[in-house]
């Protein structure tokens, strides 16, 4: 009876695991395998372009942490003040934001290759994942930044950085303009227009 | 029964546990980030660059890309790419002196290479064979990189026309760069194709006109990210130039 329910609980905690953490050893070998399946996705012409960022989002959800990401890009400050709900539909926007602009990265992928290039600890909760983009000979950099959770071994990604420039920071940097002149209404309408095309339009 | 609704409860609790906490965990990687707004930043030329970004966003949308666009209809992709390669070629000068400024001397000397193999093999720099062949890759400096390699600050931000988002720093850079681009030097001389100045000039718009016509999608899915597209462009701007002077 002990030894069954003992098994039982141990074979639980294998599933929570594998479910969700993703250790620090584990970081690179599950980039790598997910990035050549991601990469196999993209080369797949059979499958429409909702169909493949789809599947693609689908692997990689579970290392994003969305919530930190759409935090980050307004600022604690500003975060704290919104209520609950606010703060849901913001990250939820920002998610769909950020996924749109991926699918629209999509029609000029091509024939490139990824490869890891290597995996850095900056200090004990940071993790730099580098990787490199080959192109006619090219080569562009793309880091994952990785963040240790306030659960011991567990790392998230809350940042992209590509070619020097992080992906958090320019919206930040935007979000910031934008609030000093507008109410935080304003930005969600901004953030819901399909095609952010009325930039020049701004109000100044 | 009882086993099985143990074991579920101890793993959803495990699951619960696991659960990231953000909120906690968050506080110091805002750290990371920096305030870069207007206020925060020093951008005394605020004004002016909004309304430059304006005018440049509008030569792009509206004369550049259906120029380019025209361009590549006429024009096969191949030949627009050689066209590319031979004016990367020309440029040779301005990778060379500030590699060597900045004390890179195998980046020099493979400049060098590069320059020799693709201008006699690569039939005046129409091909890359150098890359293609002999897996020699560019280095690209200017001299912008160059000064902020010694230390140089990136002063205020300056959005020039047409050229697009600069600094103090880099348009002292461009000034420098101007002497060593063999372009500056097209002028009337019985031995040129070109006679006179309007058609040096004509040269380097047929430059910005290629080279745009390789570019147009990856710009204009980069601009589909802007929200606002001047502390956008600028942040991409800055943060580009740091990582390169960083390499």
């Amino acid at each position: 009876m002990l030894q069954k329910l003992l098994s039982g609980i141990w074979v639980m905690l294998v599933c929570a695991h594998s479910l969700l953490a993703l250790p620090e050893s584990d970081i690179t070998p599950f980039m790598r395998s997910n990035i050549d399946l991601a990469t196999s996705i993209l080369r797949n012409t059979h499958l429409s372009k909702p169909e493949r960022s789809g599947k693609i989002f689908a692997i990689f959800d579970s290392v994003f942490d969305y919530t930190l990401m759409a935090k980050l890009s307004i600022g604690a400050k500003q975060w704290e003040s919104l209520s609950s709900e606010k703060q849901h539909e913001f990250t939820k926007l920002f998610e769909m934001r950020l996924k749109n602009s991926y699918m629209e990265k999509l029609d000029l992928y091509t024939d490139e290759k990824i490869v890891i290039k290597n995996l850095e600890k900056i200090k004990d909760t940071r993790i730099h994942l580098t990787t490199h983009l080959m192109k006619n000979g090219e080569v562009y950099e793309i880091i994952y930044k990785f963040y240790k959770t306030a659960n011991a071994g567990e790392w998230m990604i809350y940042d992209v950085d590509i070619l020097g420039v992080s992906i958090i920071q320019t919206y930040r940097t935007q979000f910031a303009e934008i609030l000093a002149k507008e109410p935080f209404d304003q930005l969600l309408a901004r953030l819901k227009e399909p095609e952010p095309a009325d930039t020049k339009k701004a109000p100044q | 029964m009882r086993l099985l609704f143990l074991t579920c409860f101890f793993s959803l609790s495990l699951l619960w546990a696991a659960n990231p906490t953000p909120q906690q965990a968050s506080e110091d990687v805002e750290t990371e980030f920096a305030d870069k707004t207007s206020e925060a930043l020093f951008d005394p030329l605020e004004g002016y660059n909004r309304f430059m970004t304006d005018v440049n966003d509008h030569f792009y949308e509206y004369l550049l890309r259906p120029t380019a666009q025209g361009y590549a209809y006429l024009v096969p992709e191949s030949a627009r790419k050689g066209l590319s390669n031979a004016f990367e070629n020309l440029f040779f000068p301005i990778r060379f002196v500030n590699n060597l400024l900045q004390f890179k001397w195998l980046n020099a000397f493979e400049e060098s290479e590069r320059f020799v193999l693709n201008s006699t093999m690569g039939i005046l720099g129409f091909r890359d064979v150098a890359a293609e062949e002999l897996h020699i890759y560019a280095h690209d400096e200017d001299f912008g990189q160059t000064l902020g390699a010694y230390g140089v600050g990136s002063g205020f931000h300056i959005v020039l026309p047409i050229i697009g988002p600069s600094n103090a720093r880099d348009l002292v850079g461009l000034a420098g760069d101007y002497w060593l681009n063999p372009l500056t030097y097209i002028e009337a001389r019985d031995a040129n194709m070109v006679d006179n100045t309007a058609e040096s000039l004509g040269v380097t718009a047929f430059y910005m006109i290629n080279r745009t016509s390789l570019h147009v999608n990856e710009y204009d899915s980069l601009k589909k990210d802007a929200i606002e597209l001047y502390p956008f462009l600028r942040d991409i701007y800055e943060s580009r130039r740091n990582k390169l002077i960083s390499e």
